[in-house]
């Protein structure tokens, strides 16, 4: 996965590092972004294989950031993690219709991060080469 | 009752009659005997004058004369008697059944010929007049007591509809046919309708189309015969939508046939909203918990699973770990103050402080949180003397609240500024924070110190639970006696402040 490029967007400067230190260690390439409107700014200039977002930021929310990503050409099929500290869960619905791959509640554990990111870029890969 | 008081009425009057005959009959038969006597007189005095048997022949013809007048005036008078014996005995008879003895048929008319039997005929009557004379007497006072019932049962009927007038809840009442039957003030401000010219207009037009389905609610728990129903209701008033409350019972004749409906509704906007903000601040809550909770998972299981590769990084992590435990700490410290204020159950250590001191160390925390946002703090200038008796950690927690606030809303590259004056004439310290952030709307700066209220315009500026600035508020005015206040143009940025009475010189010295 040397080749993987991951965009962390959360408004916690020391969950992005202790993310972006988890993802460095294990090949990937880690670009950041402070919240949804920085994000999305890097979406569309970097290119990214994947996402993982805050659900809860301040100027632009992560559901608005991948709102704004799907009506993108470019990053209409991005892949999207969404870390959730709410009290409820994202609606499997809303997960649907915004096409996130995955939810993760905080506190969550790099490794658990680690490998729902690692399998949905294996199914990504598996259905490109088909 | 009144048919004896009627026949006792034609009974008198033709006593009367028969008296006044029975007077004209034996004034007729004295002056005819009168009459009869002097042509008697003058007849004897022509007998002396030589008429010898003249005189026996014409005494015996008048003294016939005189029987006869004298036996038919004895026949009128005995048969005028009977007939007033007979009207006297009806008479007794009437009062006899007026006064309930059926089966006493009263004086006959032969027996009135004795004074006793007429005696006894006095004493009925007597008892008789006594009884109406005790009879109107108890109808008199039957009569004063229905006059004070009715003026009771109207005192009553205008107290009960004092009370329902001045219930702040709308109330109103409509019979079977869906007609209004009464309502109060509040309900015709709500549906916006004349109370006192609307009676029995069917209420579905009074209260207009947009709120048929309050009319129709009403209709539908009269038909289903529900004792009490209840509903949550939204109206537009004023342009603002309004939750009611509404609470509908059926009104019950004496048949238990519905014959109305009584609805009561209730403004539950404040509490609707109250609602919603704790719900909010439960998600509030749960973030900020969650968020660094996260953080120290996250970092404790890098360092167990030996992702930290040097010292160096390990030590960072640890850090991070412990400034975010702090964090916590304090966020659950703030949830627990507000509760333990509210209820009272706070335990305040008053010590004499000096604010500027006490400013100055709040200071150090805040300007690296500051810092990492480029935005400048400006100190205050040194104060002689403003010395307050204060809980020290509590108003250390109010400086730290109220510039965390400050940096929070500002962006990068502005500045926060913290000053004190002291009002010697007044007796008291304040203390203001200008900040150059966003600033907040004049319709939702009277709010800003309420519990879990957070500007809707600013919500995405920062995270927060709104209990900062209302813990600010609890713990000057309901702790210290003092007073918080804010001032906000938006765009341009915020003053926040408060003031605190200036202890006495007289006190002991610094802590």
């Amino acid at each position: 996965m040397a080749d993987k490029k991951v965009l962390v967007v959360d408004d916690e400067i020391h969950i992005v590092h202790v993310v972006a230190i988890k993802l460095r260690n294990n090949g990937f390439e880690v670009i950041s972004a402070d919240n949804g409107a920085e994000g999305l700014k890097l979406a569309l200039a970097e290119k990214p294989d994947i996402i993982v977002t805050d659900y809860q930021m301040p100027v632009m929310t992560g559901l608005e950031l991948v709102e704004k990503l799907r009506q993108n050409e470019s990053t209409r099929d991005t892949p999207v993690v969404m870390l959730t500290a709410r009290s409820f869960a994202i609606p499997q619905q809303q997960q649907d219709d915004l096409r996130i791959s995955g939810c993760l509640s905080k506190p969550f554990s790099p490794k658990e991060l680690l490998g729902n990111i690692e399998d949905i870029l294996y199914q990504k890969q598996l259905i490109a080469d088909d | 009752m009144l048919i004896a008081v009627e026949r006792s009425k034609k009974a008198g009057v033709v006593v009367l009659k028969l008296g006044r005959s029975l007077y004209a009959i034996v004034a007729l038969i004295v002056a005819c005997t009168l009459l009869i006597g002097t042509l008697a007189e003058g007849q004897d005095s022509g007998t002396e004058e030589g008429w010898y048997f003249a005189g026996p022949v014409q005494r015996a013809s008048v003294a016939l004369g005189c029987g006869v007048v004298v036996a038919m005036g004895v026949i009128w008078l005995g048969w005028y008697w009977f007939r007033l014996a007979g009207a006297v005995a009806s008479i007794a008879r009437l009062f006899k059944e007026d006064q309930g003895h059926e089966g006493d048929t009263g004086p006959s008319v032969l027996g009135l010929l004795k004074l006793t039997e007429i005696d006894a005929l006095r004493k009925v009557v007597g008892e008789y007049l006594e009884g109406r004379a005790a009879r109107a007497s108890e109808q008199t006072n039957q009569i004063k007591d229905l006059r004070i019932q009715i003026q009771l049962s109207q005192k009553r009927e205008k107290n009960t509809e004092a009370i329902i007038y001045s219930i702040r809840d709308a109330v109103i009442v409509i019979d079977e046919y869906d007609k209004l039957l009464m309502a109060n003030e509040a309900a015709g401000r709500l549906f916006d309708f004349d109370v006192r010219r609307s009676q029995h207009r069917p209420l579905s037009e009074l209260i207009g189309r947009d709120r048929s389905q309050f009319a129709e609610f009403l209709s539908h728990s009269r038909k289903s015969r529900n004792q009490a129903t209840r509903r949550e209701i939204e109206f537009s008033e004023q342009g603002e939508r309004r939750v009611h409350d509404c609470i509908v019972s059926c009104v019950y004749d004496q048949n238990q046939q519905v014959c109305g409906v009584v609805a009561v509704l209730h403004d539950i906007t404040r509490e609707k909203q109250i609602q919603q903000m704790k719900n909010d601040f439960v998600s509030h809550v749960s973030h900020e918990l969650k968020t660094p909770l996260a953080s120290i998972t996250a970092y404790s299981e890098m360092l167990v699973d030996g992702e930290a590769d040097d010292e160096s990084t390990r030590r960072e992590f640890c850090s991070v770990i412990q400034n975010q435990a702090q964090r916590l700490n304090r966020l659950i410290e703030d949830i627990l103050n507000t509760s333990r204020i509210e209820s009272g159950l706070i335990k305040v250590n008053k010590e004499l402080v000096s604010l500027t001191m006490l400013i100055e160390e709040q200071l150090q925390m805040i300007r690296s949180y500051a810092e990492e946002k480029s935005i400048q703090v400006v100190g205050q200038k040194p104060i002689v003397f403003d010395r307050v008796y204060v809980d020290r950690d509590m108003m250390s927690q109010v400086i730290v609240n109220l510039l965390s606030n400050a940096v929070k809303y500002t962006s990068s590259g502005g500045s926060v500024k913290i000053e004190t004056a002291v009002d010697e004439v007044a007796s008291l310290v304040r203390v203001t924070v200008v900040d150059t952030g966003v600033g907040i709307p004049e319709d939702e700066i009277g709010h800003v110190f309420d519990k879990f209220y957070r500007v809707g315009a600013n919500k995405k500026q920062a995270k927060g639970t709104g209990l900062g600035l209302n813990l600010v508020k609890e713990i000057v005015e309901k702790v210290h006696d003092g007073r918080v206040f804010v001032t906000s143009q938006v765009g341009v940025g915020s003053t926040f402040g408060f003031e605190l009475p200036l202890a006495t010189r007289e006190s002991a010295p610094i802590a």
